[in-house]
């Protein structure tokens, strides 16, 4: 990509946006879904592994991913094949905050947790008892001056569950303990000034004694941060910043990127116009990953602010980018930056899906991850090597990325024009994938991702900070793809780089996934559909159609009764509001369902004769607040 | 920015205290008032939260006939100068009198 940063206006011109209208879509390869022998067998299609730890028992789901390398894969497989067409609902949870819900709940013990969007109301149901009566609940009344602080709705993508604690972000910043077994307040502490931008709607990820944090904001000019606090106490034990000097991005003499061009004293800085990157965002508002060998926690960065880009000329370290750090010091080992210098708000904050895969006759230990920007990569986790970066979805702003240099080799019509409307450059902002987290199969070898399909016309705007107001000036209209289809569910061979199955949907498929150690893989859709598909052939074998759409994250656990139960949260919302125009979208929703084969457990039968009277009241049920 | 504070300590201060609900829009019927306003909704970052065709986004859709804080020009007025407890920013202290009611008619210009 050479340097193609300084003077971008002068390359632009009207030709730009005819040019783009003819230049040739990249599009994945992709495998037609009857042509995998493997389909019917057992065995890998790529000889993937993972390491499952903290290896929960089989039953439970303690934390948002399930284990340490971000797979959501479940070993149960008492629903299967030949059953998952009798599953119906057995029992339901309606937590009225009108919000996109993204979380997955957690099951511990004989208790589920859920944690509702803003107000972030917590609950505990209690999975021994008839009916799942509400065993306490928790209001932590967050300040309401942070609804005007968060982009993209007023979300929260999860919550954690460690030395029986409760531990989950709120918007205004705070991040509050919860005790689990009461529902009592154990500690709350303030990490950042709301009014001047930054919110907290991450899925707080624990590895022993440390949660680790990370600020949201991207389109807001605030200075992005990651932290790891004591679960004792809340107390911040190491702090990064994103940008900036080295010291504080904890960027020293352990730091080794893979690439030269993110060598350098002080990047943070001096990839920047001046002081800008104390507003260039660099939010990491994402998933967390951990590799118990290496000790190292993974994590992206969301886009550089303000999001007009001839306004920062440079690459904007370390924005769009992933950190590799030391667990207990936040020491940073390694980074890459997936797109220098990112002209169209493509964020590198998905989750990075830890694996181990054959590679040239050995082995070795990657992350993959889906990119926004439409490039799959698997990265070698110990370094920071690309192994292999290609399209898994619709995309034409690259042309490729250049293995030997790890930069995007962009396409010169993609670049956006300020008071210039610039057609046709895909993906539009929100990417080919969004947060909303992929599946591995350590079964299959595949991962399975929900993914958009479309493309933007981007008009530029020149815009000045100003502190708590948005710091953005994209202007965009969003279309659909080639097709017309908005989404797809696909399989993704993490080795080969390509696809393996895909099954088309109408709306962005902005929900997670979970896959199962029966080869089933479950992920729902914007219009509200919940599927089950089988995840060696992309058949779908199940579909429930539920009261809101679906823009959570899907999980399964066995119950105290040994019976095994997929739950799923509706109530679309977040980002994917952006196609809240387009038909088909649902409005939203506050659903939990939580189904088994043939709806049989503890919510559904002639004998469940238990009324909700016979349970202990818990603290206070709050009243539904209002949608802003 | 410095010539804005100036210009709203000199002229500004007292209109702040005398807008009503039922207050009339100073700049009703002139024509750049809007097209002023256009501009300001820009540059003071409005459009990122209300979008620049003004539908909404992390804001409310100033196009349709739902107004949480009434849609009265002096209503509108007084949103955008004290701002509201959900979080929308008050403006009073980055914008004179005449560019907030200036922004209130590009806003009237565009209700469906």
């Amino acid at each position: 990509m050479k340097t193609k940063f300084l003077g971008e206006e002068m390359r632009k011109s009207v030709l730009a946006a005819v040019l783009l209208c003819g230049a040739a879509f990249s599009f994945p390869s992709s495998g037609a879904p009857d042509a995998k022998p493997a389909g019917k067998s057992n065995t890998s299609f790529t000889g993937a592994t993972a390491n499952l730890a903290p290896n929960d028992p089989a039953g439970q789901w303690t934390r948002q991913a399930r284990d340490y390398a971000n797979t959501r894969y479940s070993p149960l497989t008492q629903i299967n094949k030949a059953n998952v067409g009798r599953l119906r609902v057995a029992w339901s949870f309606s937590d009225g905050q009108m919000y996109g819900h993204e979380g997955a709940p957690l099951v511990v013990g004989d208790t589920m947790y859920l944690v509702t969007p803003y107000p972030n109301i917590a609950y505990a149901l209690d999975l021994s008892k008839t009916g799942a009566p509400i065993k306490w609940v928790f209001q932590p009344n967050p300040d309401p001056r942070a609804i005007g602080e968060a982009c993209c709705d007023k979300v929260l993508r999860g919550w954690a569950y460690a030395d029986g604690k409760l531990i989950y972000n709120l918007l205004d910043d705070h991040t509050v303990a919860v005790d689990a077994a009461t529902g009592k307040e154990v500690w709350r502490v303030l990490l950042d000034d709301v009014t001047k931008g930054p919110t907290l709607t991450q899925a707080a990820f624990v590895v022993g004694d440390k949660v680790y944090i990370g600020s949201s904001g991207g389109e807001l000019g605030t200075n992005g941060w990651f932290q790891a606090l004591d679960v004792k106490d809340g107390h911040t034990i190491w702090k990064a910043f994103t940008n900036g000097p080295d010291d504080g991005a904890l960027i020293g003499s352990e730091f080794r990127p893979f690439y030269p061009w993110m060598k350098g004293k002080d990047l943070g800085v001096t990839s920047w116009p001046g002081e800008m990157w104390k507003q260039g965002a660099s939010a990491p508002w994402g998933w967390v990953s951990y590799d118990p060998d290496l000790n190292e926690v993974y994590y992206g960065t969301s886009n550089p602010g303000p999001r007009t880009p001839s306004q920062r000329p440079g690459l904007n370290l370390w924005s769009s980018a992933v950190f590799a750090r030391d667990a207990n010091t936040g020491a940073a080992k390694w980074a890459y930056q997936f797109t220098p210098h990112d002209e169209w708000d493509y964020d590198g904050v998905n989750e990075n899906v830890l694996i181990d895969i054959p590679w040239k006759g050995g082995r070795r230990k990657v992350m993959v991850h889906f990119n926004r920007n439409g490039f799959a990569y698997t990265i070698d986790r110990a370094t920071g090597e690309v192994l292999v970066a290609e399209p898994f979805g619709l995309q034409n702003w690259a042309k490729e990325i250049d293995l030997k240099t790890g930069m995007p080799v962009v396409n010169d019509a993609a670049h956006p024009v300020v008071e210039k409307k610039v057609t046709n450059i895909c993906p539009p902002d929100i990417g080919v994938k969004n947060w909303n987290p992929s599946a591995f199969s350590p079964r299959t070898g595949l991962l399975y991702a929900g993914v958009f399909n479309s493309c933007m016309d981007l008009t530029n705007h020149i815009v000045q900070y100003i502190p708590g107001a948005p710091y953005d000036g994209m202007e965009m209209a969003r279309h659909a793809g080639p097709g017309g289809n908005w989404g797809e569910f696909i399989a993704w061979d993490p080795v080969a780089g390509k696809r393996v199955w895909s099954i088309k949907e109408n709306l962005y498929v902005w929900s997670g996934a979970v896959v199962t150690g029966s080869d089933l893989v479950f992920y729902g859709t914007m219009d509200g559909w919940f599927r089950a598909a089988d995840a060696r052939t992309g058949k779908v074998l199940w579909s429930q159609k539920l009261s809101s759409g679906i823009t959570s994250a899907p999980m399964t656990f066995t119950g105290p009764d040994k019976r095994q139960y997929v739950a799923v949260y509706t109530g679309v919302g977040g980002g994917a509001g952006v196609l809240r125009r387009v038909g088909g979208f649902q409005p939203g929703g506050n659903t939990l369902y939580v189904f088994s084969v043939d709806g049989a457990g503890i919510g559904l039968g002639t004998s469940q004769l238990v009324s909700h009277s016979d349970v202990a009241a818990p603290v206070s049920v709050p009243p539904a607040a209002a949608h802003n | 920015m410095r010539k804005l504070v100036a210009a709203f300590l000199l002229t500004a201060t007292s209109a702040f205290a005398q807008v009503t609900a039922d207050t009339p829009n100073p700049f009703a019927g002139k024509p750049d008032a809007a097209e002023t306003g256009h501009a300001l909704f820009g540059k003071m970052n409005c459009a990122g939260c209300h979008a620049y065709d003004l539908t909404g986004g992390m804001g409310p859709d100033l196009t349709d006939s739902s107004w949480l804080y009434g849609g009265k020009p002096g209503e509108i007025y007084h949103t955008i100068a004290e701002g509201t407890p959900r979080g929308m920013p008050a403006w009073k202290d980055k914008m004179t009198a005449d560019e907030i009611w200036q922004v209130v008619s590009y806003i009237q210009s565009k209700k469906q």
